[in-house]
């Protein structure tokens, strides 16, 4: 089982949807904090969730204050490189220039892949931190310290 | 055993610093959180600036680092590194997902002692502990001129399990001062480390001198000041530079009037406080001394230090002005009997004598021409207040930071002279100098001059026509008027006081302010002159509206106990 999950990861990783910083952030789970991982992708998740929605009301609006919604972007950007979404953030990043640019189509265009790439990792960690409760405790992130 | 003991110590050190976190982001804060854990830190958390703030200032000592997010919806990140390295002195490590040089800079001039870049690796925070240790051993150093081998006991390495203060720090000290550190300057580095303007509160100075008169001027120490003095959150550093320009103006008082010392504080206090400066001293000790010889000679210098400092006056003033550098000691009456003791007060205020340089060279000889013909309208205009004599004479000047705080000491001020009004004032006006530090108390009047007239009583002959002749003299610049009367407008009276006032040093103070009349001639003593000047220029902030002065009275209330003193 716990093969399963390590195949997964592995999976994630290779596609592209995580990066080394989710290596890291299971490098910190242990005994102490045994579901640190999905904790704080479930914060995540939360937060950008807010995101989305204050960066999907702003761009309805058509205002298109790029000057906010870089901010949004920046934000956002900020805790998916924490938490390693790579894709995501390399949305992020597409976005944050389109806003420099004044690029609104570019904008609109981004940010809709933006929100797939994140339900799509969304999913796919809901899959993986099921299996992974599953299985018990985590043995592929564990290292010695 | 001991190299291992102490590597073990060191090694400890790190482990349970305590780090607070901000950052309002919750997924990025819990993984900081869990990074810091990780290296074996104590964390608090906080997802708001605000609350961050309320913690640290709650209790100073409870953190040793905070790392801190820049983009927060409540607080700009560079606000609160900007105050919590005014307000707590503590390390600040800035964090951010922009790698925006610009950014980093900002954080840098803002005092950030690190950026580091989200995500951030736990690699990198388990060096942060360094940042606390060189603040602490800077801070060791900088205060600790002269002081070194303090013995605080940082014993090998030992503290190292406390994590926080100052064990780490404490052994890096020995080793600094096994090192010889001899630097000596105030060690303010402002690029890296905004400390805590520190206003040097009559009561605090009054420690502090106490403490120097303690250990003895010549070896005292800030780390032994800052020991005796035993005050809270006051820094080695803080005492160093208030030790350091002390020293300076006991130097220019007049070579080694030591004894005056004790006088100078106060003189010294509003020098260096500039606005806040204004403490009224009574300095008990030494009072005689200044008078002594320096009185004499020096009262006339004695311009109101600060004040007038540097009467620069060049008018009449020019003469006084070179006395009253000296007087800045004398700027303490020590007068307890009559002169109530005026404290030179701050030398600051009077910078602003017009556009704030009082001392500057005080733009007030310049003044007291004027005064002269104003008729020292606006001289003392800090007659309001300061003196006790004037106590209404206030008028003219407006009550804003510059105001010269006479600072009649309030001790003799009942008996002495009237002088209650100057307790007052000072009292107010120390109250107004440490709170707000630019503006002066209200006290009675706006324009609360503060004259730190020194009062040397003894060697002056008190004559209470002398004031009455002072006060005609009006025009006579020479006025050594060693209180700086300094009016935020008026200010620049540099007061100098010229010759008549020495004579018009009337042995008592309280005759000598000429209560009502004093029409201090502008003259106010440009307070110490020359080294004042320094001090005063940097403190003095005040504006004095020159125009305020008009009722010069006041100003020469206080000069009026100058003269005693001289």
């Amino acid at each position: 089982m716990q093969r399963q999950v390590a195949l997964i990861k592995q999976s994630l990783l290779d596609q592209g949807y995580l990066d080394e910083q989710f290596m890291e952030l299971e490098e910190l789970q242990d005994d102490a904090n045994p579901n640190f991982v999905e904790e704080v992708a479930t914060l995540y998740f939360k937060d950008s969730a807010r995101l989305i929605n204050n960066i999907d009301q702003a761009l309805e609006r058509g205002s298109f204050d790029f000057n906010r919604l870089d901010n949004y972007m920046h934000q956002f950007k900020g805790s998916s490189t924490s938490i390693g979404a790579s894709k995501v953030k390399t949305e992020c990043t597409m976005f944050r220039e389109y806003c420099r640019a004044g690029n609104a189509e570019g904008c609109l265009r981004t940010f809709k892949q933006l929100k797939k790439e994140h339900a799509t990792l969304r999913k796919k960690l809901e899959q993986y931190f099921q299996l992974a409760r599953q299985a018990g405790p985590k043995e592929t992130a564990r290292r010695p310290k | 055993m001991t190299v291992e003991q102490d590597c073990v110590a060191l090694d400890q050190f790190p482990v349970g610093m305590r780090v607070l976190a901000v950052d309002d982001d919750q997924t990025c804060l819990r993984i900081l959180e869990s990074l810091l854990h990780r290296c074996q830190y104590h964390v608090t958390t906080t997802n708001q600036a605000q609350k961050a703030l309320e913690l640290l200032r709650e209790n100073k000592n409870k953190f040793d680092l905070v790392i801190s997010d820049v983009d927060m919806p409540d607080m700009d990140g560079f606000k609160l590194l900007e105050l919590v390295g005014l307000e707590m002195d503590l390390p600040v490590i800035m964090l951010s997902a922009h790698s925006d040089p610009k950014y980093v800079m900002k954080g840098v001039t803002h005092g950030a002692c690190d950026y580091l870049l989200k995500p951030v690796r736990i690699e990198e925070l388990k060096n942060i502990w360094q940042h606390v240790v060189r603040s602490r051993f800077d801070k060791n150093r900088g205060s600790n001129n002269g002081d070194k081998k303090d013995g605080s006991g940082n014993n090998e390495g030992v503290a190292n399990s406390d994590p926080n203060n100052g064990r780490a720090n404490r052994k890096r000290k020995d080793q600094y001062n096994e090192d010889e550190d001899e630097e000596r300057d105030d060690n303010d580095d402002p690029s890296s480390q905004k400390k805590p303007r520190v206003v040097w509160t009559v009561e605090l100075h009054k420690k502090f001198v106490a403490a120097v008169n303690q250990l003895g001027f010549e070896k005292a120490m800030p780390k032994k000041i800052l020991d005796l003095m035993n005050v809270e959150k006051l820094t080695r550093e803080n005492v160093a530079s208030h030790l350091q320009k002390f020293r300076l103006y006991l130097k220019r008082i007049s070579g080694n009037q030591q004894a005056i010392m004790a006088n100078s504080d106060l003189h010294f206090l509003q020098m260096s406080n500039g606005l806040d400066g204004f403490h009224h001293r009574p300095i008990p000790v030494g009072s005689g001394q200044f008078h002594g010889g320096a009185a004499a000679a020096g009262m006339r210098p004695f311009s109101p230090n600060g004040i007038l400092g540097r009467l620069n006056t060049p008018s009449g003033i020019g003469g006084v002005r070179n006395n009253l550098s000296s007087p800045s000691s004398g700027m303490f009456l020590q007068n307890p009997t009559d002169l109530g003791k005026f404290h030179h007060v701050s030398s600051l205020p009077l910078n602003h004598i017009d556009g704030g340089n009082i001392l500057q060279g005080l733009p007030m000889p310049l003044e007291f021409d004027q005064l002269q013909t104003n008729n020292n309208k606006s001289i003392i205009a800090g007659n309001s207040m300061a003196f006790p004599s004037f106590p209404t004479q206030q008028s003219s000047l407006p009550n804003n930071n510059n105001h010269l705080v006479l600072e009649g000491h309030p001790q003799a001020s009942p008996s002495a002279f009237p002088g209650h009004q100057i307790n007052k004032r000072l009292e107010h006006w120390s109250n107004a100098v440490s709170s707000s530090s630019s503006t002066l108390p209200p006290a009675q009047n706006s324009n609360s001059i503060i004259i730190g007239h020194q009062f040397d009583v003894s060697p002056l002959p008190h004559s209470k026509p002398d004031s009455l002749e002072w006060n005609t003299q009006n025009a006579s610049s020479s006025y050594s008027i060693p209180f700086f009367y300094y009016d935020s407008s008026q200010m620049r009276q540099s007061g100098n006081y010229g010759p008549t006032t020495d004579a018009m040093l009337s042995s008592n103070p309280k005759e000598g302010f000429i209560v009502g009349q004093q029409k201090l001639q502008s003259g106010f003593m440009g307070a110490e002159a020359g080294s004042l000047d320094d001090i005063v220029n940097s403190t003095m902030k005040q504006e004095q509206s020159q125009g305020d002065l008009s009722e010069g009275d006041l100003g020469y209330g206080g000069f009026s106990s100058l003269r005693t003193c001289l």
